[in-house]
């Protein structure tokens, strides 16, 4: 290990590129700054991707209402520039061999002849002459596409609708499901702890239940910490209060089953290296460091949670 | 060991630890042998800090070192906020 002697400060001064973003604020282990960096090199070849991504990104963001204006605008500002060409002499458009007249009259067949080319039915009634010949190409793909695009969005806005229902159905069965894994992990420690603690059990029935209760236990803690860190669907408080204070007596219950076990407790790698991830993920579990803001009786279960989570990093190895 | 002799270096206690160049830090950037530490309190680090470094604030070395520095034996480069 060595020491950068100037630290940031002449890092800087000696104009040496500098991150701003919080790339993993809360740098979990040692890998994700890893990704950052690949990341990091990675980045010029990602740019040619950046562009793609932005019109993407300008088509989702853009409104039905939107797309259908723009459609108007291009038609309606064809039709104006038709009969602009015509009004400076050119002969744009014609009508049966005749140019069509920069009067009212040619303002309304102008008009016409750009909706019918921009919807790509082409009667073939009005024909476009010379530098109308482009823009009239122009208008017929820009309009094709816009019009694909306003019917897209008419038929993903439905689907749409779909996937966000059965996101919430989802999301709601998973909640459930945390709630009934803790509940099993909880009772599962207490049968342990009957059983294992005083050292008349048999330790070697109990290592891998134990294991593979904390394993599940991992899983769902996990999904809790994800809940608080990077929140997909807003939560209602009652729900997330519910889901700490089991996860919170989970924690408890867990300390308390490590404190129990008797010394020679024959510990697998495995059921070590769950434990560590239990306590480094309840650790980030505080009114704190979670991004957000949440009531009273929800900041103190959190707090009671990374303590129960430091108890369990004092019982390791 | 190890772990003991890094909480010992990166809490001051122990001043014997080599300089690592900026040059060198500029070159090795992309290196994945190498990691970058940064001892600045979160703020500092989420506003500005080397290219890949990792956030390791100097209040929570004690109790996070363990689980931030995956692999206590491999190379690391750790730096504050300017020459003191």
């Amino acid at each position: 290990m060595r020491h950068v002697h100037g630290g940031i400060a002449e890092w800087k001064e000696a104009g040496l590129p500098i991150e701003s973003a919080p790339v993993e604020a809360t740098a979990n282990d040692a890998a994700l700054g890893l990704e950052s960096r690949v990341a990091a090199v990675r980045g010029t070849s990602a740019q040619r991707g950046i562009f793609r991504e932005a019109v993407f990104d300008l088509v989702d963001r853009l409104s039905t209402t939107h797309l259908f204006a723009a459609w108007m605008l291009l038609i309606l500002a064809c039709a104006a520039s038709y009969w602009l060409l015509s009004y400076a002499g050119l002969s744009a458009l014609t009508e049966k061999g005749k140019s069509v007249a920069a009067d009212t009259g040619g303002l309304w067949t102008a008009i016409y002849f750009s909706f019918i080319t921009a919807l790509s039915v082409g009667y073939g009634d009005i024909l476009p002459m010379g530098a109308a010949r482009i823009l009239a190409v122009a208008e017929a793909a820009g309009g094709l596409l816009i019009f694909g695009l306003l019917i897209a969005k008419f038929v993903s806005h439905r689907q749409d609708l779909l996937v966000r229902q059965i996101h919430a159905v989802t999301f709601e069965e998973r909640l459930d499901r945390v709630q009934t894994n803790l509940h099993l992990v909880v009772s599962e420690l207490l049968a342990i702890a009957a059983a294992c603690a005083d050292g008349s059990g048999q330790p070697r029935r109990c290592g891998p239940r134990l294991e593979s209760t904390v394993l599940i236990f991992v899983g769902e803690l996990r999904v809790i910490h994800h809940l608080l860190y990077e929140p997909e669907q807003t939560l209602d408080e009652s729900v997330l209060s519910a889901l700490l204070a089991n996860l919170s007596s989970a924690l408890n219950m867990m300390g308390e089953v490590m404190q129990e076990l008797p010394r020679n407790f024959p510990r697998s790698s495995a059921l070590n290296d769950a434990l560590r991830t239990v306590s480094v993920l309840a650790q980030d579990i505080c009114a704190e460091c979670v991004p957000q803001v949440y009531a009273d009786g929800l900041k103190i279960l959190m707090d009671r949670i990374q303590q129960s989570a430091r108890t369990i990093a004092l019982h390791q190895e | 060991m190890k772990l003991e002799q890094t909480l010992r270096v990166l809490s001051g206690a122990d001043e014997g630890f080599d300089e690592f160049s900026m040059e060198e830090l500029h070159r090795r950037l992309g290196d994945r042998s190498l990691t970058i530490l940064d001892v600045l309190p979160r703020e500092a680090y989420n506003s500005e800090h080397i290219p890949g470094a990792i956030s390791l604030p100097l209040a929570e070395v004690n109790s996070r070192a363990g689980e931030v520095l995956a692999r206590l034996d491999a190379e690391i480069a750790v730096y504050c906020g300017s020459a003191t």
